[in-house]
């Protein structure tokens, strides 16, 4: 028997170096590290500090080897194979040096597996039945160390349980580069610690509960919940923002437990997920779902069954169409709903001859690139330019790639215009084209350009030297779209054609009494929208407006017709990812009794109108086909100001953080800490002349007398002098209230005690 | 004492001359080499001198220094060459006196080890606790930038040699050579995992030679006396001078400079003054906290690296600590094995691990509440914990532990055997 793995794909006969195994031949690249080879055999060797992707550490000592003519064991993570090398991983004197090992890790360990949440699924639990002695010859007490720490808002630490194996300071180094993980004292006293005494906040901390190999790092959400043999796991796409990571979502009794990150999966996640996508799920349980359709009458909310709901709906449009043809019949959204079902819900409407389509409600001028690429990709680039909010903010999990390539790969990070932050790594600010095209040089390699896809003033100007780099140059333009389908739902037909309205068009013929039925479906323009104003009157003066949604959003609380739907764990289909990959969605649970999916409401609505749509098994084929075939781009009908603002006033800079948003995070209460708290960032030179400090509280005002108020200064260097960064789509201190007007003033606020 | 035995090269002068003022040193030629090195010779050739005198490391594994110069990549565009002061090993305090002594000539050395590998950046990293030690070198350093000896032109030559003072914070694995680049880049003093060596991938990723005091000192003097000089003393295949450092139950502790070879009979006997009168001699540490016990049949073995090896122990850092017949040997295994515990980096399972649980151990059997068993578990404990580690910390642990164990073991019984009232600790 013989096996043969070949990791960089293109590994030439004579890269390949021969060895045995446990007397098993083995061929593999040079450079292969011995325990890596041997799972080319399926022969497991134990690991507590190595991990695939943070590499070899050397500290656990548990994966001992015997190498032929090396007098002492060797520790298989960092031993490269050799030509001729023989290699025993299961002899008495390997099993010998695993038993010592293990001694040493149980002696002060608590062997608290009973109430400890690893139980059944702990490395140091399988290794020890596998190689340990059964009982410690120490008959010291146990080294006492902290228990049940709160090392932020996510975790908890238990300091006894922990072996030291620093994978989650390495993954805090290596993948994140944060450094906010560290350890702590030394010797037999070692701790694992915050880098200051503070939190541990990050984006990806959940991570580090998947790494740790035993009972120590617990997420707050899955403490004492469960039992691992007890959850039943299925295997989904993160719907929560355009990456799509693949992952497992574990459920009992129809209660969602925990998601966990697919450790094969490369290519999209390079398996991590972060805390948006990992502890964001309590909203599916959250009481305050709407479980029956309800209309408004007389300014309050009446439930209403589905038939009638469906048939009132339906007659509104039989209704509109009569009276003034499709035209006065308009839908946004789209983004936020599977690929089956923006496409039925495009289809139904086109059919009935309504033209006026858009899934954009943030701004947002497209969703799609030219090309096809990968999430690979970006971490091969010599050159990665960023163009407006940076992958940070919008695509957490894509921006890991991004340090990666930066840190580990050597490429060059670029920003472009006055975006308030980028990443972990060293980037070049370029705030006009001159610096770009220096900061782009004369041989940039391989560009990967990322963009939020929202238009600026000045743009084409900007971005110039990114067009006219030579022709031999490869570059990979990625946009992220702005709601997690929303590639999807612009290939798949919800975007105006044929001189259908936009989104801006909509509400403004809304506004004035040319629209007889909105539906918004899935979508939360009052919170996201640009104008919050513009919406708000668009939706008091339609004379039907139909929501589906989880929840009484805002935008729901203005609806006549509010639908009540499934969550993306409660259904199943497809998405696209920013890339254009059309990833499964899998449902894991099944929806509280009277709801219904997106879908099934089309569809039903279909009938009502006599309209026949594509039967599912069509579905996937069309869906393949459209999301290859991207419409032409749309003309943007937002394009934010640039300009310098006038004595007094600030420019703003709209920026967003993981944690913000109306619908499945501002509903779902298990994850209270980690919302985002709203605050005015700017520069230090800004905050001395207006008299501001870190901390004060201030009111923002927008052109028009507008207010947004009470938000913390936060003193930031990053931000463009004579600028303001503001937090999107925070529920408290909504920043489109502003109004589109590119300036604002800030205000002390007179704060009581 | 015989004076024949003491040969100063490094200590000489010392007590009779201010050789931290610059003139002073130059007045006994000091600098001169250096100047020699720059002006006349090419690295190569300094680095021929090296390799010639056979020099072996006098910081504790005796690795032959040309050697350890001759594994840098010969493409690199940036080396380092750094000087481990970071004197920590329990019964060493040769460098400490050097450096307080002769800051001129470890400057030199360095220097001239720096040009040797193509360095214009060296460092040298001193224990935090040698605070006088630290200012001396500070001072001597300004001394050197003044005359011209480092800095941006050299003698005139054009050629470029930065220099660099680092204090440590107070930990011993500081002075495990890749512990000392981690806490010299500001990081947390743990050693690294190997490979990549330094010499690959050192000081800010970048090729490095970290060299011991005394190693780097004696460069001037290989360079004037030339290389036969040094290699043509003591045994061939571990030639040249030690600063050896007695302490523990001799007449006379301190260190005394000697050719390799001498045997450690003379070192006690006649350097160190013998054994305080009417006392027994019981054993002697040749190398440091690290190295095992040898006993009255050890005595007339030869010091140099290998015969001390071949005798079952090391040279170490040439440390000896003697120990006479008032010696409690438990408590002298127990004073080391808290050191090591506690020193302990806490990386690597068995060191952190197996350490504290032999340090638990004997404060057990010392407070009394020993039980038979503890012998063999520490033994297998100490046996089982060694050779698995990254650095060399946790290897340190079973030498003196298992010599002293096997030899008196009665003593160890002792204290099991003793009701617990009796036992003052």
């Amino acid at each position: 028997m013989s096996a043969t793995v070949s990791q960089t794909g293109s590994a030439s006969q004579a890269d390949l170096v021969t060895l045995t195994i446990d007397g098993v031949e083995v061929r593999v690249p040079k450079g292969t590290l011995v325990v890596e080879a041997a799972k080319t055999i399926h022969t497991d060797i134990p690991v507590y500090c190595y991990h695939e992707k943070l590499g070899p550490a050397g500290l656990c000592r548990i994966c001992l080897v015997e190498i032929e003519g090396m007098p002492k064991l060797q520790i298989a993570c960092n031993t490269p194979v050799a030509d001729g090398m023989k290699v025993h991983t299961q002899n008495p004197r390997v099993d010998d040096g695993r038993r010592a090992i293990l001694e040493f890790f149980l002696l002060n360990h608590p062997l608290d597996c009973p109430i400890c949440d690893k139980g059944g699924e702990c490395d140091l639990q399988d290794y020890a039945m596998a190689w340990g002695q059964g009982s410690s010859r120490m008959i010291e007490p146990k080294t006492a160390k902290p228990k049940a720490v709160d090392l932020g808002p996510t975790i908890v630490l238990d300091e006894e349980r922990c072996i030291v194996c620093q994978r989650c300071v390495r993954f805090d180094d290596i993948i994140t580069r944060e450094d906010s993980l560290r350890t702590d004292d030394r010797g037999a006293h070692t701790i694992i610690a915050t880098a200051t005494g503070k939190p541990y906040v990050s984006d990806f901390t959940g991570n580090v509960t998947e790494l740790c190999p035993v009972g120590a790092l617990t997420s707050k959400t899955y403490r004492f919940r469960s039992r691992p043999w007890d959850n039943h796991r299925t295997t989904t796409s993160c719907t929560q923002c355009s990456v799509g990571c693949q992952m497992h979502v574990d459920e009992r009794g129809n209660t969602l437990l925990r998601t966990m990150s697919v450790t094969e999966d490369d290519a999209i996640s390079d398996s991590w997920l972060c805390d948006r996508g990992r502890y964001n799920i309590g909203f599916v349980n959250d009481e305050r779902r709407i479980t029956t359709p309800l209309l408004k009458q007389d300014g309050a909310w009446v439930q209403i069954d589905w038939d009638d709901a469906l048939a009132l709906w339906a007659s509104k449009i039989k209704a509109a169409i009569a009276a003034g043809g499709p035209s006065r019949i308009g839908a946004i959204g789209g983004g936020r709903l599977l690929n089956e079902e923006a496409l039925l819900a495009a289809t139904l409407h086109r059919a009935l001859g309504v033209e006026n389509l858009d899934h954009r409600v943030g701004g947002q001028m497209l969703a799609h690139h030219a090309g096809f690429s990968n999430h690979v990709d970006v971490e091969n680039a010599n050159t990665i330019i960023t163009l407006g909010r940076p992958p940070s903010e919008l695509a957490p999990v894509l921006d890991l790639r991004v340090r990666k390539a930066v840190a580990r790969n050597g490429a060059r990070l670029i920003s472009v215009g006055d975006h308030y932050a980028n990443s972990f790594v060293p980037e070049t600010h370029a705030t006009n084209a001159d610096e770009l095209r220096a900061a782009i040089g004369e041989n940039p390699g391989h560009v990967v350009q990322i963009w939020d896809g929202v238009a600026i003033e000045g743009g084409p100007e900007l971005t110039a030297p990114m067009f006219e780099l030579p022709s031999a140059t490869r570059v990979d333009r990625y946009v992220i779209p702005e709601t997690p389908n929303g590639r999807g739902a612009e290939a798949l037909g919800m975007l105006p054609r044929d001189g259908g309205l936009n989104a801006l068009q909509m509400f403004e013929a809304a506004r004035d009494g040319k629209l007889d039925v909105l539906g918004i479906l899935g979508a939360n323009p009052v919170l996201r929208f640009p104008d919050r104003a513009l919406v708000e009157e668009a939706l008091r003066a339609a004379p039907f407006v139909v929501v589906t949604d989880l929840f009484l959003t805002e935008t729901a609380e203005f609806a006549n017709l509010v639908l009540p739907v499934c969550s993306a764990f409660e259904k199943s289909g497809t998405t696209t990812d920013f890339a254009g990959d059309v990833l499964p969605v899998i449902g894991s649970v099944l929806p509280p009794e009277g709801i219904l999916a997106d879908g099934d409401i089309i569809v039903d609505l279909a009938e009502r109108l006599g309209v026949a749509l594509p039967l599912p098994d069509e579905l996937e084929a069309k869906i393949r086909e459209l999301v290859r075939t991207p419409p032409p781009a749309p003309v943007p009908y937002y394009t934010r100001a640039t300009a310098a603002a006038p004595d007094g006033a600030l420019r703003v800079i709209p920026h967003e953080s993981v944690f913000t948003g109306g619908g499945t995070l501002a509903f779902d209460t298990t994850i209270a800490e980690l919302h985002a708290t709203p605050r005015a960032s700017i520069h230090r030179a800004t905050a001395r002349a207006l008299d501001l400090a870190d901390g004060d509280v201030v009111d923002v005002a927008g052109a028009n007398g507008q207010m947004v108020r009470a938000l913390a200064v936060h003193v930031d260097e990053r931000v463009a002098e004579g600028a303001v960064a503001l937090l999107q789509g925070v529920v408290g201190a909504p920043l489109n209230a502003l109004g589109i007007a590119p300036h604002v003033r800030l205000h002390k606020a007179l704060v009581t005690a | 004492m015989p004076t024949d035995l003491i040969t100063p090269v490094l200590t000489k002068g010392i007590g009779e001359l201010n050789l931290r003022d610059i003139k002073v040193y130059q007045e006994q030629g000091g600098y001169e080499q250096l100047r020699r090195a720059i002006v006349e010779l090419s690295p190569k050739e300094v680095a021929d001198i090296c390799n010639g005198s056979n020099l072996r490391g006098r910081g504790g594994a005796g690795f032959p220094t040309g050697r350890k110069w001759s594994f840098l990549p010969k493409d690199a565009k940036t080396r380092y060459m750094v000087c481990n002061c970071d004197e920590a090993e329990p019964g060493t305090f040769k460098d400490h006196m050097l450096l307080e002594e002769t800051p001129h000539q470890i400057i030199e050395g360095i220097l001239i080890g720096a040009y040797a590998i193509g360095c214009e950046h060296a460092y040298i990293y001193i224990r935090g606790e040698f605070k006088r030690g630290y200012e001396i070198m500070r001072d001597a350093v300004a001394q050197a930038r003044d005359a011209g000896f480092l800095g941006d032109n050299i003698f005139g030559t054009g050629k470029r040699l930065e220099f660099t003072i680092h204090r440590g914070a107070g930990a011993y694995i500081c002075g495990e050579e890749t512990g000392l680049l981690n806490s010299l880049e500001g990081k947390r003093g743990e050693p690294r995992l190997k490979p990549p060596f330094p010499a690959i991938k050192g000081l800010y990723g970048e090729p490095t030679v970290v060299n011991n005091v005394e190693t780097l000192a004696y460069l001037p003097y290989i360079m004037r006396n030339g290389p036969e000089w040094f290699a043509n003393v003591g045994p061939q295949r571990s030639p040249g001078y030690k600063v050896v450092s007695i302490s523990g139950h001799v007449a006379k502790p301190g260190n005394y400079e000697v050719a390799l070879g001498t045997t450690i009979r003379q070192l006690i006997y006649d350097c160190a003054g013998g054994l305080r009168p009417g006392r027994k001699f019981m054993g002697v540490q040749p190398g440091g906290g690290s190295s095992a016990c040898l006993f009255e049949e050890h005595l007339d073995v030869s010091y140099d690296f290998d015969s001390v090896t071949k005798a079952g122990s090391m040279l170490g850092s040439g440390a000896m600590v003697v120990f006479d017949d008032t010696t409690d040997f438990v408590k002298a295994a127990y004073a080391l094995i808290r050191f090591f515990s506690h020193e302990s980096c806490g990386q690597c399972t068995p060191c952190r691990e197996g350490g504290h649980w032999i340090q638990k151990t004997l404060e057990r059997i010392l407070d009394g509440r020993g039980v038979d068993s503890d012998i063999d578990v520490i033994k297998s404990a100490a046996h089982q914990l060694t050779g698995l580690n990254l650095c060399a910390l946790g290897d340190s642990i079973e030498p003196f532990l298992a010599s002293v164990i096997t030899r008196y073991e009665d003593q160890f019984r002792a204290y099991i055997k003793k009701p617990a009232e009796k036992v003052a600790v």
